[in-house]
């Protein structure tokens, strides 16, 4: 499998400052379920709004979730620019044995791995503070994997196209940052005007906050499978076109 | 130039043709590439000579004509090619997180080469590029040089049959070109085949048995170094400075004493075959050099004579 030596190559660039990176995972939702979770919620005391559950439980599920995505994006962005265009390490891989659809997949990979790391601690954090209370939760890591994956197989196609690294300000601000505070991560979308329901229902963080909640703090129903499949085909479609895109763009 | 069938051609191209939307890159060339010889193409900025490369290297289609390289075809047996060549790329793309001996590592993975020869491989690929004492500093630091060196190394980790070389020395020192044209020069007599393009004629003299000079895409001759000389140049050369008040004077008779004369803006140059003689007829006439120098005629004549430009601006 040539795609594990380019999981293999960035996991060697990556475990130099995993320290760090763990301390990270771990500080990074305590800090968010104190704050967020705890304070905030604890003025919250209305539960109806958020199924039943506590808010702490509704807000800790739906950052997992919303972490990922975030991590998913970003390291499809200047991390896979840098290699493509700066520092020119796909030119070099290709002029191995190595094909383009390798080098899709060994990053698409190293990401999912890279966000295992992110969303196995959080889910640890989560368990501490008592967000979870059915062994099915643990399905929740994979899901929030997944759409991490999802957004970052599109945002790879993405940035295959890109000259200059000017889009990102405006893919962060004006759809990460929007998606991020309007996809049912801090509030239930039941809030928003119509529109703003049904724009959030298209996106896919929506798709993976309602997934991962069913899962650990809710019942199961039967539009998992429909939020599931979302995710999947969006998967699908960006690895499509991210792998056209970067041939495209390495093999001229 | 082409050979026989059946022949030892390591790379055939027939009507090798680039073209990137509107614009050619490299315009219906031919040419054979010989087990063991160092090839060369020489062209100016521009001319076609990495988009050639690059074909060659698997790593661009070709638009038309036909390519053969070990007997394969790139377009189907791409991988299979690129387990058996070495690419040296025209910038340099070595791993800048990490470290000169873990470049090589890395690469070695890519091409599958088992570690317990992988390990005393790089070992001797390291001394052979004299980077020994660097072999556990980052790539960042290094000089120009260094880093060629290694992006040479890189390129032996497979023990390649063939060897593409874009501008191996473009940007270095007098001192470090000389030290990759001597290890350049000894993968040769190891039997590497080594393809180098260049724009500086010193490079192609030193290094190719055979070139073609490129321009416009196209390749406007070939031949063994020697031979270009001989074919489109006098054996020397007269370069002289002059006020424009002499250059007008000696445009009046010039053509009785040399073969050709080139009107550079800065420049004259007068092919003959004998350049002191030339000059002592000058001065004879009380014509009054700036500067006069008398040298071996180069391929950057050849390519001045042939397109009328130089070759690096
Ligand atoms: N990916 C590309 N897309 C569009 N045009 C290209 C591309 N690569 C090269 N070209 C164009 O093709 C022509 C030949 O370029 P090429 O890089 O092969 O020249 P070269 O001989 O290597 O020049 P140099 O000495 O500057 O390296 C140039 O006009 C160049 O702008
Ligand atoms: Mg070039």
């Amino acid at each position: 499998m040539n795609a594990a030596k380019v999981v293999r190559r960035n996991v060697t660039v990556f475990w130099r400052a995993w320290r760090f990176s763990f301390f990270l995972s771990v500080l990074s939702p305590v800090m968010f379920l104190s704050a967020m979770g705890l304070g905030l919620g604890s003025m919250v005391s209305e539960t109806d709004a958020f199924g039943g559950v506590d808010y702490v439980d509704f807000f800790a599920t739906g950052m997992l979730a919303a972490t990922c995505m975030q991590a998913g994006v970003f390291n499809a962005t200047y991390p896979i620019m840098m290699k493509m265009m700066w520092q020119r390490n796909y030119e070099a891989m290709l002029a191995s044995p190595l094909e383009v659809r390798d080098i899709f997949l060994g990053e698409l990979a190293s990401i999912g791995l890279m966000l295992a790391q992110v969303a196995v601690p959080f889910a640890g954090v989560m368990a501490l503070f008592g967000v979870f209370d059915s062994p099915m939760a643990i399905l929740a890591i994979p899901v929030a994997v997944l759409l991490g994956l999802a957004c970052a197989s599109v945002i790879m196609a993405f940035t295959a196209t890109l000259q200059t690294d000017e889009a990102y300000t405006w893919l962060f601000r004006f759809v990460v940052t929007p998606l991020f505070l309007l996809s049912g991560t801090f509030f239930p979308i039941d809030e928003l005007p119509l529109w703003g329901k049904v724009v959030a229902q298209a996106t896919p963080l929506y798709h993976g906050v309602e997934l991962v909640r069913q899962l650990a703090i809710y019942e199961l129903e039967a539009s998992a499978l429909w939020h599931l499949g979302y995710l999947l085909v969006m998967l699908g479609i960006g690895t499509a076109l991210g792998m056209r895109n970067l041939e495209r763009r390495l093999v001229p | 130039m082409s050979s026989p069938p059946g022949s030892d051609a390591l790379i055939e191209a027939r009507s090798l043709t680039k073209r990137f939307d509107q614009l050619m890159a490299v315009d219906s060339v031919d040419f054979d590439v010989r087990r063991g010889e160092a090839f060369g193409f020489l062209g100016p900025n521009g001319a076609g000579k990495t988009s050639t490369m690059r074909m060659i290297g698997c790593t661009s289609p070709l638009t038309a004509g036909s390519l053969r390289v070990i007997g394969m075809d790139p377009v189907t047996q791409s991988s299979e090619i690129k387990a058996r060549i070495g690419v040296v790329p025209q910038m340099d793309n070595l791993d800048i997180e990490l470290t000169v001996r873990e470049n090589l590592e890395m690469y070695a993975r890519y091409f599958d080469v088992p570690r317990d020869i992988a390990g005393p491989r790089i070992d001797e690929l390291i001394e052979f590029v004299q980077l020994t004492e660097k072999a556990k500093s980052k790539v960042e630091p290094l000089s120009g040089g260094m880093k060629r060196r290694l992006t040479i190394a890189r390129a032996l980790v497979n023990e390649p049959e063939l060897l593409l070389l874009d501008e191996p020395t473009t940007g270095l020192d007098p001192q470090a070109r000389h030290l990759v044209w001597d290890r350049l020069y000894r993968l040769k007599q190891r039997g590497v085949t080594l393809v180098i393009t260049t724009h500086y004629m010193d490079e192609a003299e030193q290094l190719c048995d055979r070139l073609v000079v490129m321009d416009n895409a196209k390749i406007v001759t070939e031949g063994s170094p020697r031979d270009l000389i001989a074919r489109h140049s006098t054996r020397e050369v007269l370069e002289l400075r002059l006020s424009d008040d002499e250059r007008g004077r000696l445009k009046e008779w010039v053509d009785g004493i040399s073969d050709r004369v080139e009107w550079l803006p800065d420049r004259v140059l007068l092919y003959t075959s004998s350049g002191d003689e030339a000059l002592a007829t000058i001065h004879e006439r009380g014509i009054e050099t700036e500067t006069a120098l008398v040298r071996r005629a180069s391929l950057e004549d050849v390519f001045l004579t042939i397109t009328g430009r130089s070759l690096v601006e």
